[in-house]
């Protein structure tokens, strides 16, 4: 528990580039570094949270439910966000002195490059369960990937992949029985 | 009398100080509707505290993005604390924040629940199978947008690249750290030379 609340801290106070920038530092430093969740998992609760209303790092909610239960969603959400809220509500009350603070600033440019650097790590991560069920199914992320660069939004996809999952059961029989009969 | 701009435009001033439950009511029937990532949120932010209720200006909500982007956090909750310690204070701030992450909060833990007690079926794995698909693509288009916004010279793709390349390897937390290092030591020969 204590794990959990330490690494979620760590993670809000490097989430530099807002909370989809910060998706690879929760696949590192609370499901890689600790084999909480597996992969798979991991993109459970990546599409849960963007199904979800609010913020996308209530993420931390559903790894923590996992590791400890009620208790442990309810502490990885406050850690998540206990750094981030008390430095908007310092900058609220000063003015910005941080924002103007230009080493501040190079600081946050880098570190969000980094982080968007390793949104391709976790990628890879994601992608590979996928691919290990067949390869094919990437075209389906492709599908996804073009449609939301369209400006489809992920409210409307993750439900329609869901469905189209469920029910591929279904449709793989169908078409089996079509062509043997 | 008011002043004409005040008649013209009533809902361009705000009107004063809500209590602190009908701001926590508000941020929580907000909250619960929040679908739709950063762009979504703000405009139902503006809808609601700006238009409907008139407890803030237009210009609150542009102000809050702009202190808050740079500082490291989900954007959306610390737009929502901004406003908050605007609205009443750091007790402002914490009810805002609390109540508007209580409904997500609340929903996540069911949804973690109810897949932790799904059945090993056919319907179920095709299911998962078809979110993971769904995933791949948005991380994807999320990197996409990222890298546009976030990598915008050549010198801050370089790090990007690196930092993929480093990620295979080194711990995510010390990566993104070195990165802002280097960046704080880059900005500071820049300004000197």
């Amino acid at each position: 528990m204590l794990e959990l609340v330490a690494r979620f801290l760590l993670i809000g106070a490097l989430a530099f580039g807002g909370g989809q920038a910060a998706l690879p530092l929760v696949e590192r430093l609370a499901v890689a570094d600790t084999g909480w969740l597996t992969p798979t998992q991991f993109a459970t609760g990546v599409g849960l949270s963007y199904a979800t209303p609010g913020p996308i790092l209530i993420l931390a909610a559903f790894i923590g439910y996992h590791v400890a239960a009620v208790p442990g969603a309810v502490a990885a959400t406050a850690a998540v966000f206990t750094i981030p809220v008390v430095l908007a509500g310092f900058t609220a009350q000063l003015v910005a002195k941080l924002k103007d603070a230009r080493w501040f600033q190079a600081f946050g440019r880098f570190a969000a490059a980094a982080a968007v650097g390793l949104l391709g790590v976790t990628l890879l991560v994601l992608a590979w369960p996928v691919v290990d069920i067949h390869w094919a199914l990437l075209l389906g992320s492709a599908v996804v990937f073009s449609a939301e660069l369209r400006g489809v939004h992920p409210i409307i996809l993750i439900p329609a992949a869901v469905l189209l999952g469920a029910l591929w059961p279904l449709i793989n029989d169908a078409l089996v029985r079509f062509y043997i009969l | 009398m008011p002043p004409p701009d005040a008649i013209i435009h009533p809902k361009n001033e705000a009107t004063g100080r809500p209590s602190l439950p009908s701001l926590g009511w508000a941020l929580l029937c907000i909250g619960a509707v929040a679908f739709g990532g950063l762009g979504a949120t703000l405009a139902l932010l503006r809808r609601e505290l700006v238009e409907r209720r008139g407890w803030l200006r237009p210009g609150d909500i542009t102000e809050a993005l702009a202190y808050t982007k740079p500082l490291p956090g989900s954007t959306v909750v610390q737009v929502v604390t901004f406003l908050g310690w605007r609205l009443g204070n750091w007790p402002g701030a914490i009810v805002a924040t609390s109540a508007f992450i209580l409904p997500a909060l609340a929903l996540m833990t069911v949804a973690a629940a109810a897949v932790l007690a799904l059945p090993d079926a056919a319907w179920v794995r095709g299911a998962l199978t078809g979110l993971q698909i769904a995933v791949v693509g948005l991380l994807a288009a999320a990197l996409w947008h990222l890298a546009r916004s976030e990598a915008g010279s050549v010198l801050l793709l370089t790090v990007l690249l690196v930092a993929f390349a480093a990620g295979l390897f080194v711990n995510a937390a010390v990566v993104v750290t070195v990165a802002g290092a280097i960046g704080v030591l880059i900005d500071r020969v820049k300004h000197n030379a």
